[in-house]
């Protein structure tokens, strides 16, 4: 066990040290969380509907929303780092060693969630400081397990998508993917402004409650059911769909090899 | 083929540690087709403990496609391969502790990594825990990389990173270590090194298995074969 925590160590390490050598790479992500949030708080400004109180209260919301935005987004880059490293040779290392391509892929996602959480934070802290977002500090720590939660259930779904990688060489619904969750799971609106017909999808994925609990520990927004039933379809979905994505995955690499696809890049 | 030896093990050779009194390598009946044509067509495969095999043959006869079979990172359409008994599908792990295996050319590498961050990330893929250290250390010096360890591999020359690619198939001490024309780029002092890392694989009763297009001179093989028509034959040279 040890060995295998050292092995997905050095994969969290090799992702953080490409990442760092592009010197304004950290810069650009801090820059485009700001950018991000100072026109969502003049976007605000203009609002006044009756679903928000005030400015102030949909600001609140949407800011959550593109915390959770970037972490969704985290897991979902996999499908094309894994592209990168089947152009470059390098998964095939990954796939000939004892650690293997599927313990691999899921240790190829925590920098990725890292550096979500990260950018997180720096969202919040310049939401707070700069465009007065009022945090609810008692419970703002408990956002670190559910972003956490989140990034778990969202990753079944990434290994699907690099599966799909794996077996076609592209996974083209991931970008329709993001807009439609975008779209149903109230990142930037809530889902009961949908008509009918679209509205159950708000209902039947993780995305929903992911950004629902933590608007509520982190702003104290209201949650549309108990807190304990969304942290249920969280670790339900992450529980249940998880291993099957595993297992999806794995079935990917098989027929990859069967086929020889897993070397023609 | 250079100097071509007795089909026997070389003398003084020990046995591999795990490798039992069988076959290293045993590959039977493999069959694999590209597009419907058959590139290979019921290869058998034997090498055993301390035995250096030369596979040669004309472009497109189908040596990568063998030695990606044997490594494990394809599967072929007929017939079977194992190391030590070991299955790559079934015993996937232990049959990856068991295998080195050197691409064909230069692709493997993490442009923006040092040579010594690619030894560390590949040694603990490799799950060697405690034995990490003694490996890589072992490993720079069997290739000379120590002048290289600091420097970024965009910032090597296409023979340097060819000895850090050869690294990281012996990094792991593999029983078995295939490699895809890995003179590629190599000058005379990088062709004498891997000499000698095959060399002290075989003294620890390892063995491996080279493929190139032609005759590669200065490597003294223990048996030569060529690829033709889909077969494995021996070589009259």
């Amino acid at each position: 066990m040890r060995d295998q925590l050292e092995a997905a160590w050095a994969i969290f390490r090799r992702d953080l040290q490409i990442f760092l050598s592009y010197r304004g790479q950290a810069a650009s992500h801090a820059f485009s969380a700001a950018f991000s949030i100072a026109l969502f708080y003049y976007i605000s400004r203009l609002l006044q509907i009756r679903e928000f109180e005030s400015p102030d209260a949909y600001f609140a919301f949407v800011v959550v929303g593109l915390v959770i935005m970037a972490v969704l987004q985290s897991t979902l880059v996999l499908a094309g780092a894994v592209r990168s490293e089947l152009v470059a040779g390098t998964f095939e290392r990954l796939l000939l060693s004892p650690f293997g391509a599927v313990r691999g892929a899921l240790a190829m996602m925590i920098f990725p969630i890292f550096l979500a959480l990260a950018i997180g934070v720096w969202t919040l802290l310049l939401a707070t400081v700069f465009f007065g977002l009022g945090l609810r500090w008692e419970t703002a720590p408990l956002a670190l397990p559910v972003a956490l939660l989140a990034a778990l259930a969202f990753s079944s779904i990434a290994l699907l998508a690099t599966a799909a990688v794996i077996v076609f060489k592209q996974a083209p619904g991931v970008g329709a993917l993001v807009a439609l969750v975008t779209l149903v799971s109230g990142f930037y609106f809530p889902t009961a402004l949908l008509p009918g017909w679209i509205g159950w999808t708000s209902e039947v994925q993780p995305f929903t409650p992911a950004v629902e609990l933590l608007r509520n520990v982190l702003a104290g927004l209201p949650l549309s059911e108990p807190a304990w039933l969304a942290v249920a379809k969280l670790l339900g979905f992450a529980l249940i769909v998880g291993p099957f994505a595993a297992w999806v995955f794995a079935r990917g690499i098989e027929l990859g090899r069967r086929r020889g696809t897993i070397i023609e890049y | 083929m250079g100097a071509v030896r007795s089909a026997a093990p070389r003398s003084g050779a020990s046995p591999a540690p795990a490798a039992g009194r069988g076959p290293l390598l045993e590959a039977r009946g493999i069959a694999k087709a590209w597009g419907g044509r058959h590139v290979l067509a019921g290869v058998d495969l034997t090498v055993g403990p301390g035995t250096l095999v030369a596979v040669t043959g004309a472009n497109g006869t189908g040596k990568t496609t063998l030695l990606r079979i044997c490594a494990g990172l394809i599967a072929a359409d007929a017939g079977r391969v194992g190391v030590g008994g070991l299955d790559p599908s079934r015993d996937r792990a232990a049959y990856q502790r068991r295998v080195g295996f050197l691409a064909a050319g230069d692709r493997g590498l993490y442009a923006r990594l040092t040579t010594r961050r690619h030894l560390d990330l590949w040694a603990r893929v490799s799950l060697l825990g405690r034995r990490r250290p003694a490996a890589i250390e072992r490993t720079v010096a069997a290739l000379d990389l120590a002048p290289l360890l600091d420097r970024r591999l965009d910032r090597l020359s296409m023979g340097q990173r060819q000895r850090v690619r050869l690294a990281m198939a012996f990094l792991h001490e593999p029983d078995l270590v295939l490699l895809d024309e890995p003179l590629n780029s190599l000058d005379e002092h990088g062709r004498e090194l891997l000499v000698g890392a095959l060399a002290a694989l075989g003294r620890r009763g390892g063995a491996a298995v080279c493929c190139s297009p032609a005759v590669v001179a200065g490597i003294p093989f223990d048996r030569a074969l060529v690829l033709d028509g889909g077969r494995l034959r021996e070589s009259s040279r």
